[in-house]
């Protein structure tokens, strides 16, 4: 943790009111590698001296705009940047997130938010030499690994099949939250999943026969009826 | 391009119809001015005829009528009876060169032309043959001699003459009527092109150059009345948007320094309270902010639309659940019912998605007190539809038209009540830019039932 609070952070914005607080909540949270640059210019060179590894942009700046800072930055540093912009509209969205940045957000913000991301960004950028493993969690007496795709129950293993394990991934990411069946079959079959509903509901039951104690009345995995399906895990009770 | 066949059509029409009527002068002219005789007098058959029956035998000489007599004389002519063997039997003034005895050759000859240069016409008299014989030069005598064949296809002949002239009418017509058209179609095209409000530059040559010059300065005029009304909307949205990007940065700063606040360890449970009020306001003028510049933005229609076939079933259920993920108070319930799966709708995800969102919660906002809220999917009246529907205390019917018309709108009575009033205003302005509508019905304790209807697509 301590590693990530090590790294230098690089604020970029032509405000030093906001400079200024965003500064002070970093420093509040233990960062203290913390650089400014109120400029194109500036945010350019303190980039090639101090080689910061994370960076606070402002899409708007007095010599020049965010995007093309970051594409002039891309041009020697791989380095995650976080967009925030006084500019709403979803072209600006769309087109920070297009040029590689590694979120966007909208003034105001609030300050636990932007940390927050910031932390996020830091952890999937310099935590995560480890390889990514997929969650296993306890449901009652079994316990769900999805990262080997089965179900270990009190003396036997079942195996998960590819869309029972899709299924389960979805559901897991968004625990205690009804996930429409929209979506869930956009997990599993994309985007033309239009008319899958009754093969999600085949799914659901085979996995219910795996996970659930009595598959017929489910206390893990439920329906929302008319919406889709939602997954209780102990967490989230 | 209808209105050009129509006048060509007009006018070969009508240069028909005058040709014809033309035609039709012309014979009655040719009737009365050319085939009527001009002198007063009765004419020559009726004159023999008459001489013939006023000349009789009397104790063997011939004698005549004073009638007979007058006419002869007003006509300064002859008369002369042939017996059937040729001899002259009874003559009135009759000249001195003319012969008194005739053979059938000579009878022949003389009634067909003329006798010795004077245009003779004869009559059966029960005694022999009259002829009345005319001063020198007073008549033309012609002979017609016809086949009956000919005879027998006048009437088709006659009829040919006319299609001739009808097709002569009609192809000079068409000519004619082709040139002006030609000149008439820029113009006919400018003026359509007019009412689409596109600008438009008609040539201004021709026998219509002022309607062209008039067309064109129109246009212009409509031209430069469109520019300046786009550029007042674009300047009054950007205005809109200028604002709300310069409350972002203070917002940032009150934002952030309350919840900080809100935080301290150190300070009183009522002082973090007030710092969360604070918070909370900001938090309200941050959404008030957004919501004022998208509603400018659709207002003058310089929203980006993001148009993709959507699914209504899909967005209603992933809003239910929306509300229902992110803790719905336990007085409202939320239910969805969709009636026919596939149906679909052309739009921006995120515009019908805060469009649905906006009706569920201005039901939640208008009904502290809990109510049922109904959201259902369906097809009505050709048009796809969403329903959001509550049993809650609802709004009198004649201020259900205030509704969506956007706060301080002069016209719009009454305060804002619950809200900033820019949510419905916003549903509105939504549907509108997806050509579809926003309809409201409701009355005091009836509930609200809100319909946004979409073309099928």
């Amino acid at each position: 943790m301590d590693a990530i609070k090590n790294k230098k952070i690089l604020i970029i914005d032509d405000e030093p009111e906001i400079r200024e607080m965003i500064e002070r909540f970093l420093r509040k949270e233990g960062f203290f590698r913390i650089y400014t640059a109120s400029n194109f210019a500036d945010a350019l060179a303190v980039c090639r001296l101090e080689k910061p590894d994370a960076a606070i942009l402002d899409v708007m700046l007095p010599d020049g705009d965010g995007f093309s800072l970051l594409s002039s930055l891309r041009s020697f540093s791989d380095m995650p940047v976080l967009f925030l912009s006084a500019r709403g509209e979803d072209e600006d969205r769309l087109l920070g997130l297009g040029l590689g940045a590694d979120d966007y957000m909208v003034k105001p913000f609030l300050p636990r938010e932007l940390i927050l991301r910031l932390m996020a960004i830091l952890k999937r950028v310099y935590a995560s030499h480890t390889i990514e493993r997929l969650p296993v969690f306890t449901l009652g007496q079994k316990t769900v690994d999805l990262e080997s795709a089965v179900v270990l129950g009190a003396n036997q293993g079942l195996p998960l099949t590819a869309k029972e394990h899709s299924i389960l991934i979805k559901l897991y990411e968004n625990q205690g939250r009804i996930v429409t069946s929209d979506a869930l079959c956009q997990a599993v079959w994309g985007d033309e999943s239009f008319g899958y509903e009754n093969t999600l509901m085949v799914h659901v039951r085979r996995i219910r026969e795996k996970i659930e104690k009595d598959p017929s009345n489910p206390v893990f995995l439920l329906t929302v009826r008319g919406l889709g399906y939602k997954l209780m895990t102990q967490e989230s009770r | 391009m209808d209105s050009v066949i129509r006048i060509l059509r007009r006018f070969v029409g009508s240069t028909i119809l005058v040709s014809l009527l033309l035609l039709l002068f012309n014979l009655v002219l040719l009737g009365l001015l050319i085939f009527k005789e001009h002198h007063q007098m009765p004419s020559p058959e009726a004159v023999v005829q008459k001489i013939s029956n006023g000349l009789d035998q009397e104790q063997g000489s011939y004698s005549i009528t004073p009638e007979a007599m007058q006419l002869l004389d007003t006509n300064q002519a002859w008369a002369m009876l042939l017996s059937s063997d040729g001899r002259v039997l009874w003559s009135e003034r009759l000249p001195e060169e003319i012969p008194r005895s005739y053979d059938v050759t000579d009878v022949a000859k003389f009634s067909r032309y003329y006798l010795m240069g004077y245009p003779v016409f004869v009559w059966e008299h029960k005694d022999g043959l009259l002829v009345l014989g005319y001063p020198e030069n007073s008549f033309g005598k012609y002979r017609f001699d016809f086949l009956t064949e000919w005879l027998r296809s006048l009437p088709v002949r006659i009829l040919l003459l006319l299609v001739c002239n009808v097709a002569l009418a009609l192809l000079v017509s068409v000519l004619i009527g082709t040139r002006v058209v030609r000149g008439i179609k820029p113009l006919i095209h400018g003026i359509h092109t007019l009412s689409k409000g596109e600008p438009v530059q008609v040539e201004t040559k021709g026998i219509f150059n002022d309607l062209s010059q008039s067309i064109n300065s129109t246009s212009r005029m409509l031209q430069e009345k469109n520019d300046a009304l786009h550029a007042r909307d674009f300047a009054r949205s950007n205005w809109i948007a200028g604002i709300s990007h310069d409350i972002r940065t203070p917002l940032s700063m009150i934002l952030g320094y309350a919840s900080e606040l809100e935080e301290q360890p150190e300070l009183s449970s009522e002082q973090k309270q007030q710092a969360a009020i604070i918070r909370r306001q900001g938090e309200r003028l941050r959404s008030l902010v957004n919501d004022l510049n998208l509603v400018s933005m659709l207002e003058y229609e310089m929203q980006p639309l993001h148009l993709k076939s959507i699914r209504l079933s899909v967005l209603a259920r992933q809003v239910v659940s929306d509300f229902l993920n992110n803790g719905l108070d336990e007085r409202y319930i939320i239910s969805l019912h969709v009636g026919d799966e596939s149906l679909m709708v052309t739009g921006d995800e995120r515009l019908l998605y805060r469009a649905i969102t906006n009706l569920v919660q201005n039901s939640i906002r208008h009904n502290p007190g809990g109510c049922e809220i109904g959201l259902s999917t369906g097809e009505a009246d050709g048009s796809n539809q969403i329903v959001v529907c509550d049993n809650g205390k609802g709004i009198p019917k004649d201020e259900l038209a205030d509704l969506i018309l956007l706060p301080y709108t002069s016209g719009r009575i009454g305060p804002t009540r619950q809200g900033h009033g820019l949510g419905l205003p916003m549903v509105a302005r939504i549907a509108k830019a997806h050509q579809g509508e926003l309809i409201l019905e409701s009355d005091m304790g009836e509930g609200l039932k809100a319909v946004l209807k979409f073309p099928s697509s």
